[in-house]
């Protein structure tokens, strides 16, 4: 490919702990990949997995999800209940052959604006090797594309 | 109507001969599950022959399951880019229909295309031509006879073929079968009429439409409503894989810069079909979904367009977890 | 049979149960589920291992429920869907009862939970080995050949919802996809809709499903989506313990947590 491809990479973060985090990342000046685009919620429990599926289908090439450490949920428990749920889907992935490299999991604390932008520099170098995530996304062919793409239609 | 032979072994010529020429064939083929579906095939090798029917229908040849109705694209002038792609549908020929599915394509036809033609199944029909093979068996859920058709109905087909022992009786039903032929006439001999009765299945005839279109005006207050759905827990395998079911949804998919509209199947049994915005849904009960169904398949099509919309494939039978079975549904309502 | 058919009778005559559910035979020679409300239509009644639909799944139908007391013609995976039901507190408003066949061909009669729990747990069925055949092929693949095999069978889905509808756990009166605000699963059959269908109910049954298989047997499409329950299941067994379908008292592995959950995977 002729032109460098730049990744868009989305974040689901929790509000306490990794949204803060790279915040502190901004208020240090902590210079990382622009690629990223945040999403704010309240708990890492929050997040359903329908919405990294719903991230892929509408562009994105890789996926963050980070939240508070254990024991340190602002919520007391949500990031158990989503450390359990991360590790099913994952597994649910890897066996349907869907690449569940292009999502990382993480736990960045609040202190760890730092952690926060090598995991964003990290993800995102490692997701503009893999290169787009055109896979998912060339998954929709009618009758007709798939003939006309098979080169019998023209 | 023209009447041919061709010889059992040139019919693979006949048929590679059209996939060289540049044209889609569409045919049954066997598929790792056991089942066997209309695919598009590469060779006439591909083509499954020892079956009596296959899973879903050949009508996404011509109404798609997921038909991209057009895309839009917000343009540098500020207006919008509508797409379509109506002119690149390719000559498709659909191989190995049976007399049921013709017919399916005969009420298709009368469906969609009426005062207002749907453009999109217009395009789609004018380049298919059909070719049937008339059956030479058939199992207990096949029931053509018992709805205005039999195992070598030409209706709704282009060409139908008829197997008799090393040869085939090729009955040319139109304009569009001739120009098929002529693409390679020296596989083809003229010949008078044949019989073809004794090479056809003899499926079981439960009763005649002429006596259900007098019983079923009195059916919607039937009490065997209930128990002819009991087994229905609402899906919508039996009206997808059905080759006359007609409904479907249109969705839109896209952002405010540019996206697509799809028109995809959709099914009177799912039950939010007639759920309504206010949150009342009309058919609440599975109940008065089967009773839609049928009425619909055997009283409102003949009404409106004057056949019934049934054509005895038994598919709906074959494809339901529960085998809930239609035309024996059909006599205990009208009885 | 014949001893199925009597003891059927016996319950509707005496009133122990107002509507039976089982299998006939219909006129095409088909193992079909049939609904008899008296003592004379029990002579329809059939059962043998050729019965495999999960008739639990009739027992969220409102015509089923309004007859309050239930007779169930059952094989060990139905009762064992029924189980687990009750343990996810389904089914409190119905009282009833249960016919199967044992290994030794004899008829059994569970009048109550604790019956159905016991006998549940002395037959537990194990993974059918055609499925855990499938399960060791699939697992053996390369990451991209079990993606080339599951897009190939999900572009034949036409998200007719059969899986879902046959599904004893799939209760939910407002299913994901019927929820249009937002449209979480594209209502019409493209791959990546048929994609993220399958992966929600797959999701959505973890640490549920009980492994009966009929979503995968009776798919009009010929996919065999029981082997992705199937697979979570057993890893969900291995990484948390418990079986689904096994007791009253249920436990639903995704609603808990252990401390000590496998997090290797997360930086």
């Amino acid at each position: 490919m002729a032109e460098t491809f730049e990744p868009k990479i989305v974040a689901f973060v929790c509000n306490w702990c990794t949204y803060a985090g790279a915040d502190l990342a901004g208020t240090s000046r902590t210079k990382y990949e622009t690629n990223v685009r945040i999403i704010r919620f309240p708990c890492t429990g929050r997040i359903d997995f329908m919405l990294l599926i719903k991230a892929f289908q509408n562009g994105a090439d890789g996926i963050i999800v980070s939240g508070c450490h254990p024991n340190d949920c602002h919520y007391t428990s949500g990031n158990f209940h989503a450390r359990r749920r991360w590790m099913v889907f994952k597994s649910l992935l890897d066996f349907m052959g869907f690449p569940s490299d292009r999502i990382t999991f993480s736990w960045v604390s609040a202190a760890e604006g730092k952690k926060w932008a090598e995991l964003v520099n990290e993800t995102t170098d490692s997701i503009r090797s893999k290169g787009p995530f055109t896979d998912y996304r060339t998954l929709d062919y009618t009758l007709l594309t798939q003939l006309e793409n098979e080169g019998i239609a023209d | 109507m023209e009447l041919k032979l061709i010889s059992s072994s040139d019919i693979a010529v006949f048929v590679d001969g059209l996939l060289k020429a540049g044209k889609v064939v569409v045919a049954p083929v066997l598929k790792q599950s056991g089942k066997v579906f209309f695919k598009p095939v590469q060779s006439f090798a591909e083509v499954a022959t020892d079956y009596i029917q296959t899973a879903f229908s050949a009508k996404e040849v011509v109404f798609p399951k997921v038909e991209e109705l057009f895309t839009y694209q917000h343009n540098e002038e500020g207006g919008l880019d509508i797409k379509d792609h109506l002119d690149r549908i390719p000559e498709t020929v659909v191989w190995g229909l049976r007399p049921c599915d013709a017919a399916g394509f005969d009420y298709l036809n009368k469906f969609f295309l009426q005062e207002n033609p749907d453009a999109y199944f217009k395009a789609r029909y004018d380049k298919t031509t059909l070719v049937t093979m008339s059956c030479n068996k058939c199992d207990a859920s096949c029931f053509c006879t018992s709805v205005d058709s039999h195992p070598g109905d030409t209706k709704g087909s282009d060409i139908l073929l008829t197997a008799m022992d090393d040869k085939f009786y090729v009955e040319v039903m139109t304009e569009k079968g001739n120009i098929l032929i002529n693409s390679n006439s020296a596989l083809f001999t003229s010949t008078d009429t044949l019989s073809k009765e004794a090479f056809l299945a003899k499926p079981l005839t439960h009763f005649s439409m002429d006596e259900i279109k007098d019983k079923i005006q009195n059916a919607y207050a039937s009490v065997e409503w209930k128990q002819a759905s009991m087994g229905c827990f609402s899906c919508g395998a039996c009206a997808f894989a059905c080759p006359t079911c007609t409904c479907f949804d249109i969705q839109d998919e896209g952002t405010q810069d540019h996206g697509k509209r799809v028109r995809c199947w959709d099914a009177c049994g799912l039950s939010q079909f007639t759920k309504h915005s206010s949150g009342h849904n009309p058919r609440n009960t599975q109940t008065e979904r089967r009773r839609q169904r049928l009425m619909h398949k055997f009283k409102y099509s003949v009404e409106n367009l004057g056949v019934v919309s049934c054509v005895g494939c038994g598919r709906c039978i074959r494809v339901c977890p529960s085998h809930l079975n239609i035309f024996e549904n059909i006599q205990s309502v009208t009885k | 049979m014949k001893e199925l058919q009597i003891k059927a009778a016996e319950l509707l005559e005496n009133g122990t149960v107002n509507l039976l559910i089982g299998f006939c035979e219909d006129l095409g020679k088909r193992l079909v589920p049939c609904f008899i409300e008296t003592a004379a239509e029990a002579n329809i009644l059939v059962f043998n291992q050729e019965c495999k639909n999960n008739l639990s799944v009739y027992l969220h139908k409102k015509e089923v429920k309004d007859a309050v007391k239930i007779g169930l013609v059952a094989n060990v995976a139905t009762l064992r869907s029924v189980l687990q039901l009750l343990s996810e507190n389904q089914l409190w408003s119905l009282t009833l009862t249960y016919l199967t066949v044992n290994g030794a061909g004899e008829l059994v009669v569970l009048r109550s939970a604790e019956e159905l729990e016991a006998y549940v747990q002395a037959n537990f069925p194990t993974c059918r080995p055609e499925d855990q055949e499938m399960l060791d092929k699939l697992n053996a693949m390369s990451r991209e050949e079990r993606w080339a095999f599951w897009k190939d069978q999900l572009s034949e889905c036409v998200k007719c919802y059969a899986c879902r509808a046959v599904c004893p756990m799939c209760y939910c009166t407002v299913c994901t996809t019927e929820c249009n605000q937002p449209q979480w699963i594209k209502t019409s059959a493209q791959t990546s809709g048929n994609f993220e269908y399958h992966t929600m109910r797959a999701m959505h049954l973890a640490g549920r499903c009980i492994n009966c298989g009929e979503c995968g047997r009776i798919c009009p499409a010929g996919i065999p989506v029981h082997l992705l329950t199937a697979q979570m299941n057993q890893e969900m067994e291995q990484e948390f313990g418990g079986k689904t379908g096994w007791s009253l008292k249920g436990g639903y592995a995704m609603n808990t947590f252990k401390p000590g959950d496998k997090e290797n995977f997360i930086k």
